[in-house]
């Protein structure tokens, strides 16, 4: 069953259109990747999706309701999470508390307004401990004390990607997850998405094809707005049109 | 009876006020729009320009043409002095968010205000125009003042040589450029930030001017800055920060509503300028002509510098000196007769208090979520009138009234919160003061509220504790039961605010400062988490305003001026934005150098008690070198101190600390 489908979604800047016509269909479980070359309109597609940008037609439905028209944090809750391509994290604050944050933000809708307003945030021992673990999955357990800012870059990316696991989100996406990265932690990145999400629905985002060819269930491959083609990855890499958008749209 | 000529006359006059306001507005727009600057400072080079004309045309007197040269000659001056102000100060600046800028020009407005009574003296200057000028002229059988006309037909000149200039010369273009896009033009490989103290200098040229010839209309004195400022920003909010014709339209506008508000429907003259403002801005965020983008240019902008505070005083030693404060000013009191009169505990550490719970108040809105308030007075005038009226109209109890404050605080707080938060940045911070100053032309309307006397008068308190009365109950001598109760309020509030920063709303607020769309991809909806805040932050301004009352023993406009809520903001960046405990010490160390000023001031004879008597310049003085150099306040100076003299410097540190409770205390 689709858990996560996009009916004609379209966003349009003036004169430009930034997605056109999109139809996706993500199966649950399942790994996609969107690739195409840059100014594709990945970012922009996402933002649609997670409800950063209001879509100017379409639809984005998630487990069967139509989400379109419900801001983001709304889609958050359902059960949609996203990372940043640009490091977002919260620089000032430790990194546990950042996790902690997140972790928090879906049981706070049940907290009373007293617990809300005066009890210790470290005294909701579930909030606590599924931040703890979440820190250890990403691999930041040393680092609980440390100050975001102060972390190095590979480990701030997987700061982000505890950000959006502690949400427990059901869908996922992540949008260039190893940007910026030198091979070896590009890897690592990887296998460590592959390893703590394997339970999620992810929607990755790369322009690079070679790095998401073997991860990936499906690849969708996007240029100047609308899908060139979906398929295994197998297919997408045999497909001329695929190549022709890639040689011909820009050197990713 | 509405005439065509009394009419004409009407709208000839908002013409020549609007021109006024044109040339202002122009020059701040374009500075914004370039340089991201909101130049509080502005009114006061204005009134900079009308003094130093005066003074050069006394200086010529005799000679003809007096006037025409003070009006070429003295912007000309402002122009320098404003480049220099631009260099020295505002430069390090830049690249930090611009709330920096604005408490900087608000240090500066200070400072040139105390600067131009120092050397001109506190008496209105009479600056007559010409005798070629004066007196009306008749033109088709309407008769009008000649004067008028010259100021409509310069100002229009100036203005349109200004379009000539934005349009037509390349530096023009790349200035208009800049302050449409300044990214565009960057990106275009030209060096914008080179303009800088051009701009700045040619909008200071452009104030002086407007300063002068309406100075001459009416008269020179001081507080014509202040008086011109906030219509002048309105001009520019309503027009769109950034846009020169929204300057043009916006001004003329302005000028020509006021000017018929006033003689056609006096019951709104003040009021109607800022119900448009804030109507506006509600329906269009970024003004008539405002660029959108600038909403959300959030990328460009430094971060709020917040005092850690952290380092080398360990929280226990913070608590054991927090404690041993509280400690300290408990037994202030004891001291009356003995080593100071009862003006120490009762009155001066009374409103050290009450404005450290205001400050208080103020931090946790911008110090935690980021919202820079402009109009935080119009919480704390809200809380004190309620809690007067409540007295005086309703029960005498001064406990209801009180309450009645903190509630009707927390309810305008509700009211703006829900119509301003969504709206980013500097113009939230426009809107706010919008209302602030809405509700001070209120209160000086009606009866009820007392008019521009405010409500002072005595009544009998029949039960409970009437206002009058409850400063006045004595535990032993001069010492107040009263005084114990704000201690407790004060501290017992911090207390209070403290826990909620660290229970899950507190943590979420931090969050949002740090980064809001993070924090709404967790899932939080982050507006009404900053609309709740600012209720809270509403409620403690209001109970601050409440307890005011007492030592005013009543309740005036002067509640809801906004000088105040600059004051604020000054005391919450001066102890440390962020930190809850810094922005009281801040309120401290603030009334506390005023106080010393003053108290020297005042027994130092010649020029030297004079200028110690300017507190406000020498304390605006102060702030601009702390907002340059020490942005995170007071409560970081033990870390500073110590990261400039090694690591040896420890010592120095806790000296440091020393001293700013000594000036909280004392």
């Amino acid at each position: 069953m689709a858990i996560l489908e996009t009916h004609d979604l379209t966003k349009r800047f003036d004169e430009l259109v930034a997605v056109d016509r999109v139809n996706l269909s993500v199966e649950a479980g399942e790994f996609r990747s969107v690739i195409g070359p840059n100014g594709a309109g990945k970012t922009t597609l996402f933002n649609t999706i997670t409800g950063a940008l209001r879509a100017s037609e379409g639809e984005v439905v998630f487990e069967g309701e139509d989400v379109t028209a419900l801001p983001s944090y709304e889609r958050v809750r359902r059960g949609i999470g996203r990372s940043f391509q640009i490091t977002n994290v919260f620089g000032g604050l430790t990194a546990l508390e950042n996790v902690r944050l997140a972790a928090q933000s879906i049981p706070s809708r049940e907290m009373s307004v007293g617990s809300q307003l005066f009890r210790d945030k470290n005294r909701f021992d579930d909030v606590t401990a599924h931040a703890q673990r979440v820190l250890e999955d990403v691999g930041l357990g040393e680092h609980a004390e440390t100050k975001a800012s102060t972390l190095a870059y590979g480990d701030q990316r997987r700061l982000e990607i505890g950000l959006v696991l502690a949400t427990d989100p059901e869908v996922v996406l992540l949008d260039e997850p190893t940007a910026g990265m030198g091979v070896e932690e590009t890897e690592s990145t990887m296998a460590l998405v592959d390893d703590v999400l394997a339970e999620q629905t992810l929607l990755l985002i790369e322009h690079d094809i070679d790095l998401v060819m073997d991860v990936s269930d499906k690849i969708t491959v996007l240029n100047r707005g609308s899908v060139v083609r979906t398929g295994t990855p197998e297919e997408v890499a045999s497909d001329e049109e695929v190549q022709a958008a890639y040689l011909g749209g820009g050197h990713a | 009876m509405v005439t065509g000529g009394t009419l004409l006359t009407q709208l000839l006059n908002g013409l020549s006020v609007g021109m006024v306001y044109v040339l202002l507005a122009a020059g701040l727009s374009i500075i914004f729009g370039v340089m991201d600057v909101i130049n509080f400072a502005h009114g006061e080079f204005y009134a900079l320009g009308a003094y130093l004309a005066v003074g050069i045309a006394a200086a010529l007197s005799g000679v003809t043409g007096g006037f025409w040269i003070a009006l070429v000659a003295a912007p000309l001056i402002v122009g320098v002095i404003g480049g220099l102000t631009e260099r020295v100060t505002i430069r390090p600046l830049y690249g930090r968010n611009p709330l920096y800028h604005i408490l900087l020009t608000f240090g500066l407005v200070l400072v040139i205000a105390d600067g131009i009574e120092i050397i001109w003296g506190t008496q209105p200057k009479n600056f007559a125009p010409p005798a070629l000028l004066s007196g009306p002229i008749t033109i088709a059988g309407f008769q009008y003042s000649l004067y008028n006309y010259f100021v409509i037909a310069v100002g229009a000149l100036i203005a349109a040589g200004t379009w000539l200039a934005l349009t037509e010369t390349r530096v023009g273009i790349i200035i208009r450029g800049g302050s449409q896009d300044r990214g565009m033009v960057r990106a275009l490989g030209i060096d914008i930030d080179r303009y800088y103290t051009l701009v700045f200098a040619f909008g200071c040229v452009l104030a002086a001017f407007a300063g002068i010839v309406l100075g001459a209309k009416q008269e020179v004195a001081l507080g014509m800055g202040n008086a011109i400022i906030i219509p002048a920003f309105v001009v520019v909010v309503l027009g769109g920060l950034g846009s020169f014709r929204g300057a043009v339209v916006g001004g003329l506008g302005i000028g020509i509503v006021q000017t018929l508000t006033q003689t056609y429907v006096p019951a709104l003259t003040g009021v109607i300028v800022y119900l448009l403002m804030v109507g506006i801005l509600l329906v269009k965020p970024q003004g008539l002509f405002g660029n959108p983008e600038w909403q959300n240019h959030g990328g460009e902008e430094g971060d709020l510098l917040t005092g850690g505070g952290g380092g080398i005083l360990d929280t226990t030693t913070r608590r054991y000196l927090a404690a041993a404060l509280v400690g300290v000013l408990a037994l202030v009191p004891l001291g009356i007769g003995v080593t100071y009169s009862s003006y120490i505990p009762n009155s001066l550490v009374l409103n050290v208090l009450v404005w450290a719970l205001f400050a208080l108040s103020l931090d946790f809105v911008m110090g935690y979520a980021g919202l820079v308030s402009l109009g935080h007075v119009l919480f704390y005038g809200v809380g004190a009138y309620a809690t007067v009226m409540m007295a005086m109209y309703v029960t005498p109890v001064f406990w209801v009234g009180l309450l009645a404050g903190v509630a009707l605080a927390l309810a305008v707080a509700w009211f703006v919160g829900y119509l301003s938060i969504r709206v980013s940045g500097v113009y939230f911070a426009m809107i706010t003061l919008g209302f602030a100053q809405l509700a001070y032309n209120l209160v000086t309307k009606f009866d009820i509220t007392g008019g521009s006397d405010g409500l002072y008068t005595g009544y009998d308190a029949t039960y409970g504790l009437g206002i009058g009365e409850v400063g006045q109950v004595s535990l032993l001598g001069d010492i107040q039961l009263f005084y114990y109760v704000v201690l407790a309020l004060v501290v017992g509030s911090y207390l209070v605010a403290r826990q909620i920063m660290r229970a899950p709303f507190g943590s979420v607020l931090q969050a949002i400062r740090e980064s809001e769309d993070r924090a709404e991809f967790l899932g939080y909806d982050t507006v009404e988490y900053k609309r709740r805040a600012f209720m809270v932050s509403g409620g403690l301004a209001g109970l601050a305003g409440g307890l005011a009352t007492i030592n005013s023993f009543g309740v005036g406009p002067s509640f809801l001026f906004w000088l105040k809520s600059g004051e604020v903001i000054v005391m919450t960046l001066l102890g440390g934005m962020g930190t809850l405990y810094g922005p009281m010490l801040g309120a401290g160390a603030f009334l506390g150098l005023k106080e010393i000023l003053l108290t020297f001031g005042e027994s130092t004879p010649g020029l030297l008690g004079e200028v110690l008597s300017q507190w406000q310049g020498i304390l605006g003085l102060i702030f601009v070198v702390f907002v340059i150099y020490v942005p995170e306040g007071l409560v970081s100076l033990p870390e500073t101190l110590q990261a400039r003299f090694g690591a040896g410097g420890g010592g120095g540190g806790e000296s440091a600390t020393d001293a700013t409770d000594a000036e909280v205390s004392d």
